[in-house]
C-alpha cells in the first residue's frame, strides 16, 4: 500500500471516527449548542432554565424603529399613563429597552398544596438602577443579596403570597418575575443548566431564523395555564410543540407552526385550517381591505407539522386604522 | 558425496490470504484510477450543495422554503439521502466500479499475470471486491458525515444521529449487494456497463414502483425499505412507488440482501473461475 494511500484511509477513517465520536456525545452525553455553532436565540437564552416549557424574545428597539411601527404610531391612543410610567421609573420603552426575553416554568406546588406560576422576563436595555430601587422600596420593596446579585423582592397581597422579584443580575440586564424564577435564573447562569441543553425548544429556536419577535413552547403548559375544561381539552388537536414568530419591518409578516402527536392529528389539523381559510377568504371576497390579509395565508407544514403563514403590508393597518377612526368619529356625541 | 536438492515448493497461498494481497494490491490502483475524478464529482457534489446550504443559512436566509414554510436541515438531509445516494450514488458506483473488477484487468490485459499465480482465481474476484468495497465506503459515508453536519444544526444532532447511523450502514450495504451483483454481471457479460445501466435506472425504478411481485427481482425494494426518512414525492415514479408501498419488514429486506450479497459474489467467483478470457490483440 503506498503511502499516498495510506493518507487517504487515515483522513476518510478519521472524518467518520470524528464524526461518529461527536454524534455519540451529544446524543448520550449532551453538548451545549455553543460547542460547535453558535447558539440559536439570544444570549439571554443562557439564564433561562432548562425546564422552561414558554421562550419568547422580541427585540423591542427593532420593532419600535419599524417603518411599520412608525407609520401606524398616528392610531395609537395618547398615553398619560406611559407619561407617568417614564416619570416614575426613568424608563422610556421605545428607546432604553432593547430586547425581551420572557420564560415560563412548570407550574410548582407549594407546601399548602397550591400550584404557583413561575415566569421570568429578562429585559436588555439601560436603567438607571438607583431611580428603579427607590421606588421599589417607596412601594414596600425588601432588598437582598442573592450570589452576589442585588434583588427587589416584593409579596404581592401581603405576606405569604406570590412574591414579585426584580434583580440587576448583569450591566444593562434586569430579571423580573417570581422571587423563585429570578433565583433559578441567577442558579442557571452558574450552573449552566440552561434552555440551550433543551434540543427540541432550540430546535425550533433556531428555525425562527431572523425573527424580530417570537415565542416557542409545550402546548401543554399554555393549556394548563389556560384552565381550559377537560371536555374542551380533549377536542383539541394533539398538539405538543408550538411556536410563532413575527417579523416587523415595513409589514408584518408571521409563521405559526405547531407540531402533533401524530401524522393523523397533523392531517386533521391541516383539513380544518384549510377550511377556515376557505372561509375566510369567502367572507372577505366583499371586503378589500381584509382581501390582501386574507390572501397572504399560506397553510403548509408536511408530517406531524402543522404551519401557517402570513403577511400583512402597512396599507392593511392604515386601511383599519382609518375605518376605526371613522368609527370613533361617528359614535362622538355631537 | 552428494547434496540434497529443495525438492518442497513454497506451500499456495489459502484463499483469504490470496485474497487480501489482492486487495492489497487492487486498493490502490482503484483509488488512483481515472474513475476516482469521476467518483470525486459524483460524491463531492452533495457536499458542495450541503456547503452552499450552510452558508446560506448562515447569513440568516431560509435556503429552502415549501409553501411559505422553511424546510429544516433534518428533511434536507433526508431528502439528499433518498435522491442523491440511495437513488442515484451508491448504483451509480456500483455500476461503474463493480463492472470494472474483472473487465479493467481484460482491456488492459494484465489479467494474465493475476491468473498465473498460484492463487485460485476465486480470490483475485474477492480481494478485488473488497477492495471496491472499501474504496466506495472510504469515500462514500465520510462525504455523508460531512452532509450531516453541514444541513442538521447541532441541536438537532441527538434526535436525528441514530438515524445517521442506520443511513451509513444502509449506504455501506447498498454499495455491498450492487458491487456483487454488478461483480457478477461483469464476470458474465461482455458489455457489462450498458447491462447495469439499464438495471440500475431502467428496470429498477419501474419495477418498484408498479405493484406485484417484480420488485422481489430488485436490489433497490429491499434498500428503501430501510431508509429511515419519509420518503420525497419528487416526481411521478415516487408518487406511484408511495401508492404501491408494501414495504418488506426489516429482517425480510435484511436476508434478501444477505442472499443477494452471497449469491452474487459467489456466482461472480465461479464464473471468473470457470470462464475463458481471450485476450484481444
Amino acid at each position: 500500500m503506498t503511502k499516498k494511500t495510506r493518507y487517504f484511509l487515515l483522513v476518510s477513517g478519521a472524518i467518520l471516527a470524528v464524526g461518529l465520536t461527536t454524534g455519540l456525545v451529544a446524543s448520550f452525553v449532551g453538548l451545549p449548542v455553543t460547542v460547535f455553532s453558535s447558539a440559536a436565540g439570544p444570549a439571554e437564552l443562557e439564564y433561562i432554565p432548562d425546564t422552561a416549557v414558554v421562550v419568547a424574545y422580541a427585540d423591542v428597539r427593532d420593532v419600535m424603529h419599524s417603518e411599520f411601527r412608525q407609520r401606524i404610531r398616528r392610531f395609537e391612543p395618547e398615553g398619560r399613563e406611559r407619561d407617568e410610567f417614564l416619570e416614575k421609573t426613568g424608563l422610556d420603552i421605545e428607546r432604553d429597552i432593547d430586547t425581551v426575553v420572557a420564560a415560563m416554568m412548570p407550574r410548582a406546588v407549594d407546601a399548602t398544596g397550591r400550584r404557583n406560576d413561575a415566569a421570568l422576563v429578562l429585559a436588555r436595555g439601560r436603567f438607571d438602577v438607583v431611580r428603579l430601587e427607590g421606588l421599589a422600596r417607596e412601594h414596600g420593596g425588601q432588598v437582598e443579596d442573592y450570589e452576589g446579585v442585588r434583588l427587589i423582592r416584593h409579596a404581592e397581597g401581603g405576606e405569604g403570597r406570590s412574591e414579585i422579584a426584580l434583580g440587576f443580575i448583569e450591566p444593562g440586564l434586569v430579571a423580573i418575575g417570581t422571587h423563585t424564577a429570578v433565583r433559578q435564573s441567577i442558579d442557571t447562569r452558574r450552573n449552566g443548566r440552561n434552555v440551550i441543553g433543551n434540543t427540541e425548544m432550540m430546535r425550533l429556536v433556531a428555525d425562527l431564523g431572523t425573527n424580530n419577535a417570537w415565542a416557542v413552547g409545550r402546548f401543554d403548559a399554555i393549556a394548563d395555564r389556560a384552565d381550559l375544561p377537560g371536555e374542551m381539552l380533549s377536542q383539541m388537536p394533539a398538539i405538543t410543540w408550538f411556536s410563532a414568530a413575527g417579523h416587523v419591518n415595513g409589514g408584518l409578516s408571521g409563521l405559526l407552526k405547531a407540531e402533533a402527536r401524530d401524522e393523523a392529528s397533523a392531517q386533521n389539523m391541516r383539513d380544518m385550517l384549510r377550511g377556515f381559510v376557505a372561509m375566510a377568504r369567502m367572507q372577505a371576497s366583499n371586503r378589500p381591505e381584509m382581501q390582501t390579509m386574507v390572501d397572504s395565508l399560506q397553510l403548509g407544514g408536511e408530517g406531524r407539522t402543522v404551519a401557517m403563514s402570513f403577511t400583512l403590508p402597512t396599507e392593511v393597518f392604515e386601511a383599519l386604522g382609518a375605518i376605526a377612526g371613522a368609527r370613533r368619529e361617528g359614535q362622538e356625541p355631537r | 558425496m552428494t547434496s540434497a536438492l529443495p525438492t518442497a515448493t513454497p506451500a499456495a497461498p489459502s484463499y483469504w490470504t490470496a485474497s487480501r494481497r489482492v486487495f492489497e494490491l487492487s486498493l490502490g490502483e482503484m483509488l488512483w484510477s481515472r474513475r476516482t475524478i469521476f467518483m470525486a464529482l459524483v460524491v463531492g457534489g452533495p457536499v458542495i450543495l450541503a456547503i452552499v446550504f450552510r452558508l446560506v443559512e448562515w447569513f440568516g436566509l431560509p435556503a429552502l422554503r415549501v409553501n411559505g414554510v422553511r424546510v429544516e436541515g433534518a428533511a434536507i438531509f433526508g431528502v439528499m439521502i433518498w435522491m442523491l445516494f440511495v437513488r442515484f450514488i451508491v448504483p451509480v458506483l456500483g455500476v461503474f466500479y463493480g463492472t470494472a473488477l474483472m473487465a479493467d484487468e481484460v482491456e488492459d490485459k494484465t489479467i494474465t499475470y493475476l491468473f498465473t499465480r498460484p492463487i485460485p482465481r476465486g480470490a483475485v474476484l474477492l480481494g478485488k471486491y473488497l477492495a471496491y468495497l472499501a474504496c466506495t465506503i472510504l469515500v462514500v459515508l465520510p462525504s455523508v458525515m460531512l452532509v450531516y453536519f453541514a444541513v442538521v444544526p447541532f441541536g438537532q444532532i441527538p434526535a436525528t444521529f441514530g438515524q445517521l447511523v442506520a443511513d451509513l450502514g444502509i449506504l455501506a450495504a447498498g454499495l455491498a449487494v450492487y458491487g456483487a451483483l454488478f461483480a457478477f454481471i461483469g464476470a458474465w457479460l461482455k458489455r457489462p456497463v450498458l447491462v447495469g445501466l439499464v438495471f440500475a435506472f431502467g428496470w429498477e425504478p419501474v419495477v418498484v414502483a408498479l405493484p406485484g411481485y417484480l420488485k422481489q427481482f430488485t436490489v433497490a425494494y429491499y434498500l428503501q425499505a430501510l431508509v429511515p426518512h419519509t420518503m420525497p414525492s419528487d416526481g411521478a415514479m415516487s408518487v406511484l412507488q408511495s401508492f404501491f408501498q408494501q414495504a418488506p419488514p426489516l429482517w425480510v429486506s435484511l436476508a434478501w440482501l444477505t442472499g443477494y450479497l452471497v449469491v452474487f459474489l459467489v456466482l461472480a467467483a465461479r464464473i471468473v473461475e470457470r470462464k475463458e478470457y481471450v485476450l484481444e490483440q
